[in-house]
């Protein structure tokens, strides 16, 4: 009843931002799940951090704010970034860790260069890095929903077509090779839409915390079932929900930002999942290990009694 | 003006060296990542030290972000042993569930007191010498060296003192723990300094950067040395030449410096990886290339080797069939002909190559290695 | 190249270096069709390497491989591949249903999804390896013979005519044995080909009928009771110089 009446009173541009949110939500939850199964949950954050150069030199080169143009430099910076990672681990003895950890952070470094060159040309605001960090959910206006609502929907479209070869390519790329399909270039398609979906999260939450919102959905839903189909529809509404919680906790208090607040909700839906699941959380585990117990013990119990009564 | 100078490019080499010297045993131990989710989940602590001293260079401080720190492995590897969450993802759960946690603090209530965010991430080295330690009204220097050079002198103790055991554990844990070394101590140990150094360093460089810092130069030098002393004593001058050159590079376009040492330790990277002997980029195309005839004559000289005295033999040997045999590109395949034939591994009969005694004996050597 | 239609598998000349590195020296192997042809050699012989070659997952540095006379890209139906059971994540959230359907993904090309004609080849599939009382079973909750024979079902609803099976043996119970056993001498009575990564010495002449011995070159293929004799054997495992003076 509470939540009803929170929901009834939401004003208009909060109902905006929390649809926002919602989305972006939904589609990094979607799209993290694969990344989640591929044991590249840390690439999410390599490719968000990876963007902010990508973002600066889009900016320098038309000197135009557009969205679509920034994100377009994100995902670019984002795909180098990770095209640099797969080649270091190739072609040296650097593992993907390292590899992952010096692009992540020189890439950023960079970024950060060229964000200063900027300030000083007098082009660009200091909010400018902050709305990276952070994201800037509580701006997000109608038009934003639409393009991350247009973007986001090709992108799980696109996923949803090639359902079956992309299942393949990640249960099993081998087979997948041997039958045809040819695995390069659904590897591409399946980063490029992770780099779609980090680099509309980034307006939600922001460089630092959006490995969150691609890990903890795709990671509390695993705990709920045992189909990737099933997984992936709750990691959307996981995703979905701490979207709205969070933009609604945040609105509800004053000076509590929005992006932690969502990557807290989304925690606090891992932390339920992983103790209460059916069947694999750690409640029913410790259940089903006391009732073991028990069992074993009235078994031994009788075993024992048996050669004390031979005894007397 | 000068004494500025010297005192950033001071407090850069020393937080280099320090950050280096633990990033060594992170990239050999395969968690790199680690130092970056520590030197993000360390900032509630951080944040909840400063609320109670109200400096950031305090010991307490230092103490209670390392604390969290260690909490954040705790975490990572309690996850972990549900078995129901996969290292890397229990990594990328913890560190941005814990960060949250410092940036609703700062928010909430830090809005009145010195410690905003962008100096929690990107740090400020160009002021990093402006709070100088006296005594007596002495000026001794700035304080953050203190901090960074207490930091360096503890973590290349810990080193030399357990350099041993640090070394047993990395490459062999098992053997290091029947031995009774307690790699768990170890790795503990490392851990809590990488925590304390990710602290000490947040001043210069933030913490994003910081990654940069650890796990750079130890790659760096990874490529150029096997050797474990030598690959510590590499990344320290590596760190140090990126941070002397980073600083330069920030004073002459006027843009960050903790951003232009990143930066330099990305170019100094990409430039080891392009020309160091052996393992390097270039060194590996050359080796490509001449591996690449060598290794199309023994291909030949087996060819042959293994259809000798066989009723095919002839078929086989037969120059002009022998790319279809091989799949060779023809121009390739009378290339190779040639070499072989200037090589006296082959000689020719008419359109029938046989195998010269010398060419029987590569292809018997290339078969037992 | 003549009467190589007679060849299930006719590899020829094959070299396969990773990087610098030769894993395959000039072999040749000629598979006759409806043989159960069993690869053995030490590790590291390149047994896993040859079978990933013949199926196109790995380019040669030289020499050709065709299938009844034709490039593995034309015969892909008719091929089919049990990988090591190794090479997959089984915590993997899907049962055993959903992966035995996984071996018709060929035949229904891009985008189209498996129906009930799929589902129910599948079942059929894991009725004969011994496993239709686990269709919706998770696959992390199987032992390793049960996967295997997971495996062996997808590679049975592929209805190829040759198979390529890698350590099918490994690591599993006698049940699952029989279970591979029995099938593969089935395959071979419907005139398919079966080459199978082998590393149990002992039960090579009940199980296979043919042998290739494998070090990085071809020390002999044939007839087991031809080749599978104790000088090859000693070639390909043991004193490695022997065969240099042939």
């Amino acid at each position: 009843m509470a939540n009803l009446s929170i929901l009834i009173h939401l004003d208009y541009t909060l109902m905006i931002v929390a649809i926002g949110a919602a989305l972006l939500g939904a589609v990094s939850g979607s799209l993290g799940t694969y990344a989640v199964l591929r044991r590249q949950s840390l690439l999410g954050d390599a490719i968000s951090h990876a963007a902010l150069p990508g973002i600066a030199i889009a900016f320098l080169l038309t000197g135009s704010k557009t969205p679509l143009i920034l994100v377009l430099g994100a995902a670019l910076a984002g795909w180098l970034g990770t095209l640099l990672i797969l080649s270091i681990v190739r072609l040296t003895r650097i593992k993907y860790d390292s590899a992952l950890g010096i692009v992540l952070s020189t890439f950023f470094g960079f970024g950060l260069v060229l964000h200063t060159l900027i300030q000083r040309t007098g082009n660009a605001n200091q909010a400018g890095l902050d709305t990276f960090l952070f994201g800037q959910a509580a701006t997000i206006l109608e038009s934003d929903v639409w393009t991350i609502g247009i973007l986001g929907g090709i992108a799980i479209i696109i996923m949803l077509v090639f359902w079956k070869e992309l299942k393949l390519l990640v249960f099993d790329e081998g087979f997948a090779a041997s039958l045809g399909f040819p695995i390069r270039v659904l590897d591409i398609l399946l980063t490029s839409l992770l780099v779609v979906a980090i680099v509309l999260g980034l307006q939600a939450v922001g460089a630092v915390l959006m490995s969150a919102m691609l890990v903890a959905p795709a990671v509390a839903a695993r705990q709920w079932t045992n189909k990737l189909s099933v997984m992936m529809f709750l990691a959307a509404c996981f995703g979905a929900l701490a979207g709205v919680s969070g933009t609604i906790i945040s609105s509800s208090a004053s000076r509590i930002p929005t992006g932690p607040t969502i990557v807290l909700c989304a925690t606090v839906v891992v932390g339920f999942s992983i103790a209460f699941a059916l069947n694999r959380g750690l409640l029913w585990d410790w259940i089903r290990h006391q009732r073991n117990k028990q069992s074993l013990k009235v078994a031994t119990d009788r075993l024992l009694k048996q050669p004390q009564r031979g005894s007397e | 003006m000068i004494q500025d100078h010297l005192d950033i490019q001071l407090i850069a080499i020393v937080t280099a060296v320090a950050c280096a010297l633990p990033g060594v045993f992170l990239v050999l131990r395969r968690m790199t990542l680690m130092s970056d989710a520590i030197s993000h989940a360390i900032l509630p602590g951080i944040v909840i030290a400063f609320f109670l001293t109200e400096s950031l260079s305090s010991p307490l401080l230092i103490l209670a972000a390392a604390g969290t720190g260690v909490l954040t492995v705790v975490f990572v590897e309690l996850l972990q042993r549900t078995k129901l969450v996969k290292e890397d993802a229990a990594i990328g759960l913890t560190f941005p569930a814990l960060f949250s946690i410092g940036v609703i603090l700062i928010s909430r209530f830090a809005g009145n007191v010195h410690l905003d965010m962008d100096a929690v991430l990107l740090g400020e080295l160009a002021y990093a010498h402006l709070n100088r330690l006296e005594v007596f009204g002495y000026n001794l220097g700035p304080v953050s060296l203190y901090v960074m050079g207490t930091i360096l002198l503890l973590n290349l103790a810990f080193i030399l003192l357990f350099y041993k055991e640090l070394k047993l554990s990395t490459f062999d844990a098992s053997l290091a723990a029947a031995l009774g070394f307690a790699p768990t101590l170890i790795h503990y140990g490392l851990m809590t300094l990488v925590s304390v150094t990710t602290v000490g360093a947040f001043d210069a460089v933030g913490s994003i950067l910081v990654v940069a810092l650890i796990a750079g130069p130890p790659a760096t030098a990874y490529l150029i040395t096997n050797r474990l002393s030598l690959m510590l004593t590499l990344s320290a001058v590596i760190g140090s030449v990126n941070a002397v050159s980073g600083y330069w590079l920030a004073y002459l376009f006027d843009v960050s410096i903790a951003g232009s040492i990143a930066t330099m330790t990305l170019l100094m990277f990409g430039l080891v990886f392009l020309v160091v002997p052996s393992r390097g980029l270039i060194a590996i195309a050359r080796r490509r290339t001449r591996q690449r005839w060598e290794f199309a004559q023994t291909m030949l000289v087996i060819h042959l080797f293994n259809h000798e005295g066989l009723p095919e033999a002839e078929a086989e040997s037969e120059i002009a069939h022998l790319h279809e045999h091989l799949r060779w590109d023809p121009a390739f395949a009378t290339q190779v002909v040639k070499y072989a034939l200037n090589n006296r591994y082959v000689s020719q009969e008419e359109t029938l190559l046989t195998l010269t005694e010398r060419g029987r004996s590569v292809a018997q050597q290339a078969l037992v290695q | 190249m003549q009467a190589s239609e007679a060849k299930a598998i006719e590899v020829t000349d094959l070299t396969v270096a990773y990087q610098d590195q030769p894993v395959l020296w000039d072999i040749d192997l000629d598979v006759p069709p409806s043989v159960l042809l069993a690869i053995v050699g030490p590790n590291g012989a390149g047994k896993t390497t040859l079978i990933k070659a013949i199926l196109g997952l790995v380019r040669p540095a030289a020499g050709n491989v065709l299938i009844y006379g034709k490039p593995y890209e034309a015969q892909r139906r008719i091929v089919g591949y049990v990988p090591q059971r190794g090479s997959v994540d089984w915590d993997f959230p899907t049962n055993v249903l959903d992966v035995v359907m996984m071996g018709r993904y060929g035949a229904l090309g891009w985008v189209r999804r498996p129906g009930k004609q799929e589902r129910e080849l599948a079942m059929h599939a894991l009725e004969k390896v011994g496993m239709d009382a686990y269709t919706n079973r998770q696959i992390s909750q199987l032992s390793g013979g049960q996967q295997q024979r997971v495996f062996l079902a997808r590679a049975l609803v592929q209805d190829a005519t040759i198979y390529l099976m890698d350590e099918p043996f490994q690591g599993v119970d006698a049940t699952t044995e029989r279970a591979i056993v029995t099938l593969l001498q089935e395959f071979r009575e419907k005139g398919k080909t079966v080459v199978v990564v082998h590393h149990d010495l002992q039960t090579v002449t009940d199980y296979f009928d043919w042998v290739m011995l494998l070090n990085i070159r071809r020390i002999a293929s044939g007839p087991v009771d031809e080749t599978f004799t104790p000088e090859n054997l000693r070639t390909t495992y043991g004193g490695r110089v022997a065969f240099i003076t042939k």
